[in-house]
């Protein structure tokens, strides 16, 4: 064979379209070339697109015809042990490797993530399931593993939403082919009279070699594939990384060749067509042998299968929405009208009932090859009979489809789409319409000024040819993590694994055994993002034990998530407590981040053993912190946690004695510091404050000492008029400061007006102080009262606001506080109010003044006659006796009395 | 050149339009002159691949398939109904394709609240009808009439605008194709030749004004025309139509490329700011369209060749701008101030150029204004 006379043509051309034969001249013979060289290779190269239906049925027809023994095929080498599990998954389905754990590479590229989408209208699907399912067919994937992916190229950072079910994956494909530079795209798109590359390809490519014999298929695929690699290479990076690709390759096959001692005639190489038409010396089974495979790094990588979509994967390769749709329609129909009997692998989850497939026949025998691209170039294009009957169904089906959605759409416009898809595909130049055109027809009549509905017109369509397929792992096909997962929640009697959000109710009273479901599911809610497990009644506090709960589960639309968790562990306890364990000794870990993760061990996984080695691990952050930032945050755990041992643990772990121990003498340090520093606020010191005092009595009674709080507070000289409030508190509770001296202090603020307009800033001051000193409830509102009464407007107006975000955000705790002590001094009904005198001003009464005894006395005793008759009715028994004389000595000389009086008082 | 201030497409295109129908081969519909082929050639401009003799300019820019769809609506049976932003090109698209199609893009009825039945259907000449009674020869025909004798395309500018029993008088005539004159006892129908079609406009910033029937939007296809984002393009439509204009009245002045860079990247940051923007006193009345970019720059060009140096300067330009964009005392005035100082204020400092000019030219403009 020889392409002799399509190189005379193509020189003609170039002298004829130019001055002379020059670069365009290169361009063409060195096309012809490589179409030359792919084709003499005696290892047989199979060109193919992705996502073309074309290439996967040129790829059934020619494994059933030849029938190879081994097949090379262009994905990592590293993924090759999943592919048998692809038969459990529904496509599309990717494949993918990952790790958490990366050595080798930055810190921050991790998690890493390749994937490769599979869908059933692929030229490697059929060469996957062929291979798999024919016995004595060896398949072995040749492309570099997925750590040499990010040796060659490092990721690019780019957002990605947050549904997308690939995540931040690298996507790699079989059979990229696509322009490398804009410009050429542009102009291809133009000419073409086609809106996107999917488009042209499907309208210059995959119709004219819809029935084209294989010889054709090949060299056409060949001569594209050397096209865009000769007029636009591209970024040279990228050229390079796809060159070591093909050394990469073909080293690996001659490896395969030489060890297996396979004969290439019987071997078929699977590759993008951009591959097909390399020039790298390593190229072929006679290329040279000088590519060094750089070793892996120690990088560990896992390797499973995630749900992928069509939508996710034109997301993922920037094709047109719809597109992977429409290939796969095509792909259908393709089969029908070619009869061609594609392969399928034996149990495919989703596919057609498998039948038993019938061996293959023997395979045909070789025609010679010919030169098939002279006689393609020059036939005109092939026009696609217009299919009335596929058109008239699409436009009633659309119409429909419309009307569904809130379109005032009628059998008109059935007729009007049908009409003007027509014209349309007239006026660009062909006989019957693409889906795009009549994509384009719908818009133009069924579209108005506003969408009715969620979705419009063109979305319709994209739905109408074929809408987006979601594919699903089957349960044989994941990770023994989330196998173990949906076994565990069997007991709900739920199709966890479809798509979708589903409602669990758990009545945990009457079935006990749900709540080994409820522990699972609390832990996937800290494990998976939130939308996968979400609780809609029921929480999970701190030795609090479930009683009802329902969930909203959505695990297979989040199938993905689950799936890297599966890359973590085997078990969801051993995920949590790697989680916990990496949170806690992580070297941003703060005191309060530690107490978090004690907290979840107990609530998630009930371990003492682990919230004991994490709350060691918080004693150790305790100590080496220098700074009080997170004393709130320390204070409220660490109450949390004190109540929950109090309540459920028969003596209270050591961590947790050492820390109170710890903490105490910690605080005390920094308490003088802390008052003083402008960087703790005042939040940070009250916690504080709160922590000392709270935890006093069991700090005591460990050992510690008084005197050091003591000390500390008398060392404490804070200027901010709040934390001087504070520390007046902490006296108060000391028992250094009485309430009158307290008081005395305010009314001298109040009284100077110098000091009035700090006054607020004392009184929130105060407010804090409730936390540790929560007797001072009463004076709070007592201050709070004066505030109002007497600040002037200009002072107390700005500060009202203040006021109400601190109450705000501490109100929780105080504010019932301050309305209980409120609501018990002010008077309850507006008419007390006009007699009301605040209890503060209202000054003890004196001390009642000893009066004389009143008269009554003695006539009692002179006449004893009406008490005895009372006391006979009251039915009282006794006898008078004779008042003691005492009294009446007292009477006398009540200066005794007196003077005893004021000693005593 | 004419002595139209503005000649219709027609009349200004009339030698393309020979050529193109002497060379068109193509079908054509009805009574069309030239096929949809050469229309879509017409409008979006002629390259060397077409394999014509000689070049035919883009006209209006955008989309290829928004041409093409407008075209294919017009050989259906239904009318076209051209609905975007102000300023988008709507017009001159109905324009063209009227000129294109039946040479006559000038049967044009314009929408307003006072446009009443009689403006799409026929009036009476009044002395006449005295004179002479109600005849054909009395009756004074709308455009809308005149196309469908002629089987041409009639064109009715901001459909919106027009109340709705004005609005249903059309229904008929797109459902039906004639128009019946009850006051005459024969020839009483007035039936619509082959050909016949309507091309009618619409603000969608009017939307809710008088809204069309559901009766009358299945009587058009609406094709929609976006507001031009891609910079490349509306770069390319700015020098176009200010090329025209600059023939129109004769000034020979250099719009320089840096200028109509400063320009098309102020209306960008304006329109991202307008996107941005919460409420509508934080965004501009204006639509800031393309339209818009060119009355700026026309502006400018017409200050700087009568008041000025003959020679365009970014300071003009920077003063026009504020000019134009201004139109609520208060709220716009502080949105341009805002963006002077918060936008062109730095970029001079970086970047330098034209644009401390261009800051001043608008700060002057501001300080009078305010």
């Amino acid at each position: 064979m020889s392409f002799e006379s399509l190189r005379t043509q193509l020189n003609e051309a170039a002298t004829a379209f130019s001055d002379g034969p020059g670069a365009l001249e290169g361009i063409l013979l060195g096309m012809v070339d490589d179409v030359d060289r792919a084709v003499r290779e005696p290892l047989e190269i199979f060109p193919v697109c992705h996502h073309s239906p074309a290439s996967a049925v040129a790829m059934a027809r020619r494994l059933r015809d030849k029938q190879p023994k081994v097949i090379y095929l262009e994905l990592c080498e590293d993924m090759a042990p999943l592919l048998t599990e692809l038969r459990n998954c529904r496509l599309p389905v990717a494949v993918q490797a990952f790790s958490s754990e990366v050595d080798g590479f930055p810190a921050d590229w991790a998690p890493l993530s390749v994937v490769a989408p599979i869908t059933e209208a692929s030229a490697e699907y059929q060469a996957i399931a062929y291979a798999l399912d024919t016995p004595g067919v060896e398949l072995v994937l040749v492309d570099r593993s997925s750590d040499h992916v990010f040796q060659w190229q490092p990721p690019e950072t780019k957002a990605s939403a947050e549904d997308a079910l690939h995540g931040d994956a690298v996507g790699v494909e079989i059979g990229d082919l696509r322009p490398r530079f804009a410009e050429l795209e542009e102009h291809l798109l133009h000419h073409g009279k086609v809106r996107h590359w999917s488009e042209w390809w499907h309208q210059y490519v995959e119709l004219p070699l819809g029935d084209s014999d294989h010889d054709t298929y090949r060299q056409v695929m060949f001569l594209i594939g050397s096209l865009f690699r000769r007029l636009a290479p591209g970024d040279p990076h990228r050229v390079r990384v796809d060159e070591d690709r093909e050394r990469y390759m073909w080293t690996r096959m001659r490896e395969h060749l030489a060890a297996s001692g396979a004969d290439p005639a019987e071997c078929l190489y699977v590759c993008g067509a951009f591959h097909a038409a390399s020039r790298v010396a390593e190229f072929g089974v006679e290329g040279t042998d000088g590519f060094v495979i750089s070793p892996r790094s120690a990088t560990k990588w896992q390797h499973g299968l995630i749900p992928s979509s069509h939508a996710a994967i034109e997301a993922q390769f920037g094709l047109a929405p719809g597109s992977v749709s429409i290939a796969a329609t095509e792909w259908a129909k393709n089969l029908k009208r070619t009869k061609v009997k594609p392969f399928q692998l034996a149990g495919q989850a989703g596919g057609k009932k498998a039948r038993k497939q019938p061996a293959l026949p023997g395979p045909v025998a070789e025609p010679t090859t010919a030169d098939q691209l002279s006689g393609f170039l020059q036939r005109p294009p092939v026009l696609d009979r217009l299919d009335e009957a596929e058109l008239l169904g699409w436009s009633v089906e659309i119409v429909r489809a419309a009307r569904r959605n809130g379109y005032l759409a009628s059998t008109a416009d059935a007729i009007a789409v049908f009409e003007t898809s027509i014209l349309l595909a007239g006026m660009r130049d062909r006989a019957r319409p693409t889906p795009y055109d009549f994509q384009d027809a719908a818009v133009t009549c069924i579209e108005k000024d506003v969408v009715p509905g969620r979705r419009d017109v063109r979305r319709l369509v994209e739905i109408m040819m074929g809408g987006d397929r979601i594919g699903q792992v089957g349960y044989d096909a994941l990770p023994p993590l989330a196998r173990d997962v949906h076994d565990r929640l069997a007991p709900l009697n739920l199709k966890l694994q479809q798509r979708g959000v589903q409602r669990a109710l758990l009545d945990i009273t009457s079935q006990p055994e749900l709540e080994a479901c409820s522990n699972l599911l609390w832990m996937l809610r800290y494990l998976l993002p939130h939308a996968s497990a979400r609780p809609i009644m029921g929480e999970r506090k701190l030795g609090e034990r479930p009683i009802q709960e329902s969930w909203d589960l959505a695990l297979g639309t989040h199938q993905r998530s689950l799936i890297e968790l599966g890359y973590e562990g085997v078990s969801v306890e051993q995920v949590v407590e790697q989680r916990l364990r990496r949170s806690a000794y992580d070297p941003q870990a703060t005191t309060a981040t530690v107490l978090e993760a004690v907290e979840d061990a107990i609530r998630y996984l009930h371990s003492p053993r682990l919230a004991g080695e994490l709350g060691t691990r918080a004693l150790e952050v305790l100590s080496g912190e220098r700074t009080v930032d997170g004393a709130p945050e320390v204070l409220k755990r660490s109450r949390r946690l004190l109540a929950y041992y109090r309540t459920n643990e028969p003596v209270l772990p050591q961590w947790i004695e050492s820390f109170v121990r710890t903490g105490y003498a910690h605080y005390c340090t920094l308490l003088p510091t802390a008052f003083t520093e402008e960087e703790a606020g005042v939040d940070q010191v009250a916690a504080m404050l709160g922590f000392l005092f709270s935890m006093e009595s069991l700090a005591l009674s460990l050992g510690c000492d008084r005197t050091q709080l003591e000390l500390a507070v008398a060392q404490s000289h804070p200027e901010e008029p709040s934390k001087v409030a504070l520390l007046w508190a902490a006296q108060v509770h000391l028992g250094r400061l009485s309430r009158a001296e307290l008081r005395a202090r305010c009314d001298e603020l109040l009284s100077n007006p110098l000091s009035l307009p700090s006054y607020p800033r004392y009184l929130s001051g105060f407010v804090h102080a409730l936390d540790p000193v929560p007797s001072l409830v009463d004076f709070v509102v007592e201050t709070m009262s004066n505030a109002f009464a007497h600040l002037p407007d200009p002072l107390l107006l700005p500060w009202l606001p203040s006021l109400i975000s601190t109450l705000r955000s501490r109100g929780a705790q105080f504010v019932p506080l301050l309305v209980k002590e409120a609501g018990r001094l002010f008077p309850g009904r507006l008419p007390a109010l006009d007699e009301w005198v605040p209890p503060w001003l209202d000054e003890p009464a004196p001390v009642a003044v000893r009066t004389r005894t009143g008269q009554g006395l003695a006539l009692l005793a002179a006449h004893p006659e009406t008490c005895d008759a009372v006391a006979a009715l009251l039915g009282c028994e006794g006898s008078w006796q004779a008042a003691p004389g005492g009294v009446a000595l007292l009477n006398r000389y009540p200066d005794t009395a007196v003077a005893l009086e004021a000693l005593m008082s | 050149m004419s002595d139209l201030l503005r000649a219709p497409a027609e009349l200004k295109y009339a030698e393309e339009l020979d050529w193109l129908e002497s060379v068109d081969d193509n079908p054509k519909p009805f009574s069309w002159r030239l096929s949809p082929k050469m229309i879509r050639l017409f409008v979006l401009g002629a390259e060397r691949s077409d394999g014509l003799e000689r070049e035919i300019a883009q006209k209006w820019f955008g989309d290829r398939s928004i041409v093409e769809r407008a075209i294919v609506t017009l050989a259906s049976d239904r009318g076209l109904l051209l609905i975007g932003d102000p300023g988008t090109g709507k017009s001159w698209l109905a324009e063209l394709l009227a000129a294109a199609i039946s040479r006559n893009s000038t049967q044009v009825v314009q929408g307003t609240a006072g446009t009443t039945e009689d403006h799409i259907k026929y009036s009476w000449n009044v002395s006449m009808v005295i004179a002479k009674g109600q005849s054909r020869e009395s009756m004074i025909p709308s455009p809308i009439m005149n196309a469908m004798e002629s089987g041409t395309i009639g064109r009715f500018e901001e459909l919106t605008r027009s109340t709705s029993d004005v609005q249903d008088a059309l229904i008929s005539i797109l459902s039906e194709k004639y128009i019946s004159v009850p006051e005459l006892d024969h020839d009483n129908i007035v039936f619509a030749k082959p050909g016949f079609s309507v091309i009618a406009t619409a603000n969608s910033r009017d939307r809710g004004v008088n809204d069309l029937s559901s009766a009358l939007k299945r009587r058009f296809n609406f094709v929609r025309i976006p507001v031009v984002t891609n910079k490349k393009s509306e770069a390319e439509i700015v020098r176009f139509r200010t090329e025209e204009l600059l023939r129109r009245h004769q000034i020979e002045l250099d719009v320089p490329p840096t200028l109509l860079d400063v320009l098309l990247r102020s209306f960008a940051d304006l329109r991202a700011a307008s996107a941005a923007a919460g409420s509508d006193d934080e965004k501009l009345e204006s639509a800031l369209s393309t339209a818009e970019q060119i009355g700026v720059l026309e502006d400018a060009i017409l200050h700087s060749n009568f008041f000025g140096s003959r020679e365009l300067t970014a300071r003009t330009l920077g003063s026009s701008l504020v000019g134009s964009l201004s139109r609520r005392a208060p709220e716009d005035l502080a949105i341009m101030n805002k963006y002077l100082h918060g936008v062109v204020e730095p970029r001079g400092k970086d970047e330098g150029g034209l644009w401390p000019e261009f800051l001043a030219g608008g700060r002057d403009t501001i300080a009078t204004l305010s």
